[in-house]
């Protein structure tokens, strides 16, 4: 156990620095901050006498329509109630989410095609071990990030005198989590498959799937299709990150901590339990290809 | 030579079809047609044969009943109506409740009025079924019976009174001219009154309606099966629906409706309690606080119109009613708070090209006379140069609502707005350091 600890530990430094040393990580931030700052700048030349409007502003009015199509007026006049953050917050995490995410999971697959991976586990490390090494990397590169989006807009919030605002920070914290959890998704969908490509069409086809089944039941489509969708949210919701990332953001908007960090504990073990799960098909599939 | 022709005869034909307008299909349907209580109050809707649920608020008086017309689909506005014109029938029977007790209920129809009283509160709806019913219309009745004989009694009187002072005028111009004492004629004609205009009776926001039937559904939160029986007892195919009872989630919640001085027809509402208004400080504005109540966004609009679209995942705020007598704390960084009472205004059209609106205070006695305020609302004059500007609201005993802090933020566009670009191709700039001196380190 130890030796796992001490194996993992080691390679998770390795990939830190790895990840410190190469573009991807700083070009991911620059899209998120730069995509940030073009919709703050756009949130305030969309503002008049009677406050936001995204009629004013044509990314704004794109953005805006859509959403409105898609889950509602209702939805709109939440997302935006307290200030342009909260979307902002999503929209500039993506990048850094699907980078970190992604290149998990394509250099999984790709050390195990190449043999890489099995020449690790005839050494002190297992395959245990180096998935661990990569989900403490992507979590300490989230958390990096999230602080430094969190600096980045309280900045162009004194700027331009808006505020964060309390649905913004219960966000901010439950993002953490849920990319845990998706990190989790990405490794058990490398530990079931034997390359690069293969991996990434299974994980982001289960988010797609995840997203689809929330949106299913989300979006105000009418009768036969949200009903459908509502049945398989049902079954699917238990694996979903999602649903407990929208139970716990639910709780908490009438004030019910407690069941806000219910849903937290409840991302956390999902996390674990795909990991368990990846540590299983592991030891059942081997490390070669 | 004859190809042509044909092709050009036929290209004819098709345009003929264009020039023709889409009439919309009627169908003959059985449908439920729906007066449910909102919350604030009675909207009608219908059921048609495809919807298979029928939303209603929990624990108050709906009103259902049963009929036969002719349904279609105005593709104009997106939405199903009822050409009632053509087709109306209205079925008398029994409709059986399941979902509430163990057994199915028969529920029967009863005769019902509703009305809103005038009171403190904006809402003072009353529903009057049976015997009760009939005595609502007809105190109504009675009420405006009353009004319309004081109405046909002032025009006598007005006509009488018209007339003397005719006469009066008239003797007091020929005594004139012939040179006769007129003081005591004038002396009367200035004592002579105009009789008072009868007042329409304010009793009643909403006049109770004229009693008809219906099945009244009020039903605890729950989910429960109606199917209609004629008077022979038979099932009526397709009339089979599921009845949701919903409640609000929260209440007594503050909203804010936010007038800008520029832009009188396009109100504002800061409606959720954490929700921030950011203005760009050219206008002042004008509050009025609200109550509102925390709906399911589908079965809200569903219960409101069947054949609504909703968002069954969100939660949304609704407005009920005005606050009474209110007053809103405005607290600004440089001052003290400030109370405000509300106060009456009207709106006046801009002259000249602009076209525009402005609200000003209301003048009873001056250029506003014999006119009534267009708006009663709170005044909080904006300048540019406040960043923030805090408010609360206190109802008439001078507590503050629960959830009524806002902040209003005026946004000025930022000459420094560029600092967070450059600090958002921060990484880039690390980035570079970084690769230059790993390359500076493994070249050298």
């Amino acid at each position: 156990m130890n030796q796992r600890a001490h194996a993992t530990t080691v390679l998770a430094r390795r990939r830190i620095f790895e990840t410190l040393i190469s573009p991807g990580f700083y070009v991911a931030q620059t899209i998120g901050l730069v995509l940030a700052y073009f919709l703050v700048a756009g949130f305030v030349r969309a503002i008049d006498s009677s406050g936001f409007d995204y009629q004013l502003y044509p990314a704004y009015e794109l953005i805006g329509r859509s959403l409105v199509g898609a889950f509602g007026t209702t939805f709109v006049e939440k997302l935006f109630s307290e200030g342009p953050f909260l979307f902002i917050l999503y929209i500039a995490f993506l990048p850094v989410l699907l980078y970190l995410a992604v290149s998990s999971v394509f250099r999984f697959g790709l050390e195990k095609k190449v043999g890489a991976l099995e020449l690790l586990t005839y050494g002190p490390a297992d395959s245990t071990s180096y998935f661990l090494a990569a989900l403490i990397k992507d979590i300490l590169m989230t958390a990096i990030y999230l602080v430094v989006l969190l600096v980045f807009l309280l900045v162009a919030g004194v700027l331009n005198n808006l505020i964060l605002g309390p649905s913004f920070y219960y966000s901010l914290i439950i993002l953490f989590f849920l990319s845990v959890a998706i990190y989790a998704y990405g490794i058990f969908a490398s530990s079931l498959t034997d390359n690069s490509a293969s991996a990434i069409a299974v994980f982001l086809g289960l988010i797609l799937f995840f997203i689809i089944i929330m949106m299913g039941s989300f979006t105000i489509v009418s009768g036969y299709v949200r009903n459908l969708a509502s049945v398989f949210a049902w079954i699917i919701k238990w694996i979903s990150p999602l649903f407990y990332w929208d139970l716990a953001l639910r709780f908490v908007e009438v004030g019910d901590w407690g069941m806000y960090f219910i849903g937290i504990l409840l991302l956390l073990v999902l996390s674990m339990a795909i990991l368990i799960i990846s540590h299983l098909t592991m030891k059942a599939r081997g490390v070669r290809p | 030579m004859k190809a042509p022709r044909i092709a050009v005869l036929l290209f004819l034909l098709f345009c003929a079809g264009l020039l023709f307008a889409d009439v919309p299909v009627r169908e003959e349907q059985f449908i439920y047609s729906i007066l449910a209580f909102n919350g604030k109050d009675y909207a009608g809707t219908f059921a048609r044969k495809d919807a298979d649920t029928i939303y209603l608020v929990a624990d108050v008086d709906n009103f259902i009943t049963v009929r036969k017309v002719f349904v279609y689909f105005w593709p104009i506005t997106q939405d199903w109506k009822t050409d009632t014109s053509a087709l109306n029938i209205p079925f008398e029977g029994t409709l059986e409740l399941s979902g509430r007790e163990d057994e199915p209920e028969t529920v029967g129809m009863t005769p019902y009025t509703y009305y809103n009283i005038r009171g403190e509160y904006e809402l003072n709806w009353s529903v009057a079924k049976e015997a009760e019913a009939d005595q609502a219309w007809q105190h109504y009745q009675d009420l405006m019976d009353a009004y319309w004989q004081s109405v046909s009694k002032y025009y006598e009187t007005r006509a009488a009174y018209e007339a003397l002072l005719n006469e009066l005028t008239t003797t007091i111009t020929r005594m004139r001219n012939e040179g006769q004492d007129v003081t005591k004629l004038i002396d009367a004609l200035r004592e002579l009154k105009s009789p008072p205009e009868p007042q329409y009776p304010t009793e009643y926001i909403v006049p109770p309606a004229p009693v008809q039937k219906a099945f009244i559904l009020n039903l605890p939160v729950g989910e429960y099966s109606i199917r209609f029986s004629t008077e022979d007892g038979l099932v009526m195919e397709g009339s089979e629906r599921r009845i949701v009872a919903f409640d609000k989630r929260r209440a007594e919640a503050i909203g804010l409706e936010v007038i800008p001085g520029d832009k009188w027809t396009r109100p504002v509402e800061a409606k959720t309690p954490a929700s921030v208004l950011y203005i760009n400080g050219s206008t002042d504005l004008y509050l009025r606080p609200f109550y509102q109540q925390e709906y399911n966004d589908l079965f809200y609009e569903k219960m409101r119109k069947n054949d609504a679209k909703g968002n069954p995942t969100l939660m949304k705020w609704v407005r009920i009613q005005q606050v009474p007598k209110a007053r809103v704390e405005v607290t600004r960084p440089s001052s003290e708070a400030r109370m405000l009472l509300e106060e009456p205004f009207y709106v006046e059209q801009v002259k000249g090209a602009a076209l525009g609106y402005q609200i000003v205070p209301f003048d009873p006695e001056g250029k506003h006379k014999d006119r009534e305020p267009s708006l009663q609302a709170f005044h909080i004059p904006i300048t540019k140069d406040q960043r923030v500007v805090r408010i609360r609201v206190q109802d008439k005993d001078g507590e503050y609502l629960p959830s009524s802090e806002r902040q209003i933020r005026i946004i000025t566009l930022s000459r420094v707005g560029f600092i967070s670009l450059i600090l958002g191709v921060l990484p880039m700039v690390v980035m570079i350091i970084v690769m230059a001196r790993r390359s500076r380190k493994y070249t050298s």
